[in-house]
């Protein structure tokens, strides 16, 4: 499904301060996978997901998509098939728009942006039946601002946003970061729902250990732009979160943290 | 919510505080809607004229009193000059400022946004005549005088035929008329033959932007030969092209001669500067550049021409006349002004004949 | 009444420009100064093709696609060169001028003062009744902001106007529905300056004349009229917040522009009244700005500490 051939990648080339990001680095994640990823800060977790998506070139590799070579094309023709969350509740949504018209445009992702009406009556209900499983009531308030919702309300329309139309990829960018426990909780809740229901290949950032314990069935430790753990199937299953602190903490020594 | 009415209100008057903060403090500005006595009233310094009995003073026999409106276009030496003939004229016919005449006065600072706003404002006060100092402002000027039947007389117009504001047979288009501040070409160019008997090539510095530098250029390149001159012209598009288009002019002429071209004339002293030093001289084309340093000029008397706008204002003023019935006028006399000062740093003379016939021979150079 | 038709008839001419800066400034969050000159690119086209024997309403047309095209260059020069937002209007802003003494045959100035315009032609002369044509000035200006209104609104409900809005919103979210953000700020610089262009199309045909110097400060006038309009009848893209004698008055943000455009010329022609120079103006327009911006930023501080 996704394939991260002998990806290269320096900051600042050239400069002292080059940084080596990744060196032949290789990820293959099959379809259907839930990837969980986790790693102490720096460890290259965002900027796999940013090479994935094109928000960041790459210096030499290939990323290959099904059977297609996706090195090439540019941040926006990749998103074509790929939904993504961020760690920000503000990015996935418009502030200045209602609800239902972040809705519309969400719905219409992959057809074409013309002059017909932005917002199409026949899909009203669907868009309610939508919001209500999110639970949040949200499907009352079709013509409020997103931005007057709070960081929980927006980052669960970010996901319903992302996820509305067929794709075939999830990116989860430590999308319950910036929530409290309780909601991010429920977004976590919302997340299982939504990759279970519609399949989805999932790639989900976090820093949460125990939400990388309990969903998904991959993990991944990366640390220095490498992955030092990564464990599936009945391993994935059996792992607890007090096995994956050690670890983190071992890595974290050897840093001299 | 009410607030926002309070913020309008609000805004509304700081801006207009702010206004008559500005009006107060600037002794330049003039202040026509507020005071009859506004200053210009002949004499041109303004604080004579703010004389407050003058409000009071009684009107002349007629009892017809008159609310004009001039507007300006920029503001520079020579327009200055005609508004103040402009209001000579007028007082010589026995119309005057402060006693039977109200005068509102703008001026646009080049703005044309700006200029058809202050000839909307003076329609709005129902003036009896405007006064448009400026090719610009004569068209704002009459693209509202003509729907709201205000004549217009225009002044300082190099050329009202392009400008549409006269037929092609100097006949007037509407109640509209005035005069013309073409230059005389042709005398300056016997002027400067009769100075320099060897110079072979004249410099022209003009903005392209500008219409009246245009139709000039044209002219001079037209009657050079006549008196065995070569043009070379550099056009300009800002002040800051002046320094280095007169560094590459001076290479190639072996004088220069001035338009009333608004942006070369503005930074004259430093093609003058540039000119001293290179021992060439520069030639203006009217009184104010020759008070600064410019060897000599055939040029228009701008209060002249003022005066010979305001009788024509005045005719119109008193019914004698319609603006349509007027052609436009030009003044076809061209004055010599002299610069003994800059002529004695050039090792120069300047000839007797001509400069005996000086309308005015500047002893230094005024800077 | 002549005062207060002139202030109606300047309003709306720039009303129509203020439409494009709304799209740009308020909508697109770019502070696009190409409008300087695509303002009197419109007229100096409009000039020409009149003299040319091309009809009035043509030349409207014709004003609108051309300045749609220099926004465009605006759009590409910042999108595909990566040029910054201010500085790729001001390149484009620059170079036109050049362009527009072209556009007007070399000429600084150019009347059209014997020439039929949208204003004056012999349709209107036998319809008009004589006495009546101030009215239809103000008319026929009415028409054409209300009709591009009308068209700016319908087309900010499609969804190409969705990803535009989205666009100044949260250009994220653009690029994740997939869609190029930079063609869709193209687009919207094309829109805004062909409104631009528009009006400058209609200046020179009200004043019957073209003349460079009409394009200096046209972003000034347009920000005035958004930012007054916006914040003085429909303060955080919220309609329906204006009361007025205990009423609730509806205003979307297009018609508030259009009321601030008007308000911001009634000041000055206040200003000019008070017998001001015109070279204060500008001290003035920068005051208004400053108290509107200080006030609402106060307001909303007060709003967020409420909340």
């Amino acid at each position: 499904m996704l394939k991260l051939n002998h990806i290269s990648k320096y900051y600042n080339a050239g400069t002292v301060n080059e940084m080596c990001l990744f060196q032949d680095f290789n990820l293959s994640v099959e379809k259907g996978q839930f990837v969980s990823v986790v790693g102490s800060n720096g460890s290259g977790k965002t900027s796999m997901l940013n090479i994935i998506c094109g928000s960041i070139p790459v210096d030499s590799g290939t990323i290959y998509m099904g059977n297609k070579n996706i090195t090439p094309l540019p941040e926006f023709k990749r998103l074509r098939s790929i939904g993504r969350v961020y760690q920000n509740p503000a990015m996935g949504t418009c502030p200045h728009m209602t609800i239902l018209e972040n809705m519309a445009l969400a719905d219409n992702k992959g057809q074409s942006f013309n002059l017909r009406p932005g917002i199409r009556r026949q899909r009203l209900d669907f868009y309610r039946e939508q919001l209500k499983t999110l639970g949040l009531g949200l499907e009352d308030k079709l013509q409020v601002k997103a931005g007057v919702l709070s960081g929980g309300q927006r980052q669960a329309m970010a996901l319903l946003m992302a996820s509305m139309t067929p794709i075939e990829f999830l990116i989860l960018d430590e999308h319950t970061a910036a929530l409290d426990p309780k909601t991010a909780e429920t977004i976590m809740e919302l997340t299982g729902k939504i990759v279970k229901e519609k399949k989805l290949t999932t790639i989900m950032v976090t820093h949460n250990l125990r939400y990388a314990v309990e969903y998904g069935d991959r993990l991944l430790m990366m640390h220095q732009g490498k992955s030092v753990v990564d464990i599936t199937g009945s391993q994935k299953a059996e792992i607890r979160i007090e096995d994956l602190l050690e670890k983190f903490n071992a890595i974290s020594i050897e840093c001299g943290n | 919510m009410k607030k926002s009415i309070r913020h309008l209100i609000l805004t509304a008057a700081a801006a207009a505080s702010i206004a008559a903060f500005v009006s107060a403090c600037s002794p330049s500005a003039d202040s026509p809607a507020s005071s009859p006595a506004s200053d210009g009233t002949q004499a041109p310094s303004s604080a004579d004229a703010r004389n407050p009995s003058l409000a009071d003073g009684a009107l002349p026999d007629s009892g017809k009193t008159y609310t004009i409106g001039i507007g300006q276009f920029a503001a520079h030496g020579s327009l200055d000059n005609c508004r103040q003939g402009f209001l000579e004229g007028l007082a010589e016919e026995g119309i005057v400022e402060g006693e039977n005449l109200t005068v509102l006065f703008e001026n646009s600072q080049a703005d044309g946004g700006i200029a058809s706003q202050i000839v909307t404002n003076f329609a709005s006060q129902k003036v009896d005549l405007i006064c448009a100092i400026a090719t610009p402002m004569a068209q704002s000027a009459y693209g509202v005088g003509r729907k709201q039947n205000i004549p217009v007389i225009f002044t300082a117009v190099t050329d009202p035929v392009a400008a549409q504001l006269a037929n092609a047979d100097g006949t007037p288009v509407g109640e509209i008329s005035g005069t013309s501040d073409k230059l005389p070409v042709t005398q300056q160019l016997q002027m400067i033959r009769a100075i320099l008997p060897d110079a072979k090539t004249i410099g022209i510095l003009f903005t392209t932007s500008e219409v009246n530098s245009l139709s000039a250029i044209e002219e001079y390149k037209a009657a050079a030969p006549d008196y065995g001159f070569e043009i070379a012209d550099i056009g300009i598009s800002t002040t800051a092209d002046v320094p280095l288009a007169a560094d590459s002019l001076l290479e190639k002429a072996d004088c220069i001669t001035n338009l009333t071209d608004n942006t070369v004339v503005a930074s004259l002293p430093v093609i003058l500067d540039k000119a001293a030093k290179k021992n060439i001289p520069v030639f203006g084309s009217e009184i104010e550049q020759v008070k600064i340093g410019c060897l000599a000029a055939m040029g228009l008397d701008y209060v002249a021409l003022g005066r010979q706008t305001g009788k024509m204002a005045a005719a119109v003023l008193k019914g004698e006349k319609k603006a349509s019935e007027m052609n436009f006028e030009v003044i076809e006399e061209a004055a010599f002004y002299g610069n003994a000062k800059a002529a004695e740093n050039l090792g120069i003379t300047i000839p007797q004949d001509l400069a005996s016939s000086a309308k005015e021979l500047f002893t230094e150079i005024s800077q | 009444m002549t005062l207060f038709l002139g202030i109606i008839e300047e309003g709306l001419i720039y009303a129509i420009m203020a439409l494009g800066v709304y799209i740009t400034y308020k909508i697109l969050d770019f502070p696009d100064l190409s409008v300087d000159s695509t303002f009197p690119m419109g007229a100096a086209l409009t000039a020409s093709a009149i003299l040319a024997g091309i009809s009035p309403v043509a030349a409207l047309f014709l004003s609108f696609l051309a300045g749609a095209a220099a926004g465009c260059v605006t759009g590409l020069i910042h999108v595909k060169l990566k040029v910054r937002d201010l500085l790729s209007g001001i390149i484009v802003m620059t170079g036109l001028y050049s362009l527009n003494l072209r556009f007007a045959g070399g000429r600084a100035n150019v009347p059209i003062f014997t020439q039929e315009t949208i204003f004056e032609n012999p349709f209107l002369g036998s319809v008009v009744p004589q006495g009546l044509t101030a009215f239809a000035v103000v008319l026929i200006l009415f028409f054409i902001v209300l009709v591009c209104k009308v068209l700016l609104d319908l087309y900010l409900n499609t969804r190409s106007g969705f990803l535009l809005r989205a666009a100044g919103d949260n250009e994220t979210l653009v690029t994740s529905l997939a869609k190029d953000k930079g063609t869709v700020k193209i687009a919207g610089l094309a829109i805004a300056n062909g409104f631009a262009s528009l009006a400058g199309s209609v200046y020179c045909q009200h004043k019957g004349f073209f003349e460079i110097s009409i394009g200096t400060g046209t972003i000034v006038m347009g920000l005035a009229s958004v930012i007054i309009g916006i914040q003085v009848f429909c303060p955080d893209h919220r309609p329906y917040l204006f009361r007025l004698f205990g009423r609730t008055i509806g205003m979307r943000p297009t018609t508030a522009v259009i009321a601030g455009s008007i308000i911001y010329k009634a000041c000055i022609s206040l200003a000019i009244s008070l017998g001001l120079e015109a070279n204060d103006l500008k001290l003035i327009t920068s005051m208004l700005f400053l108290i509107i911006l200080v006030i609402s930023a106060q307001r909303r501080k007060k709003v967020k500490a409420h909340a």
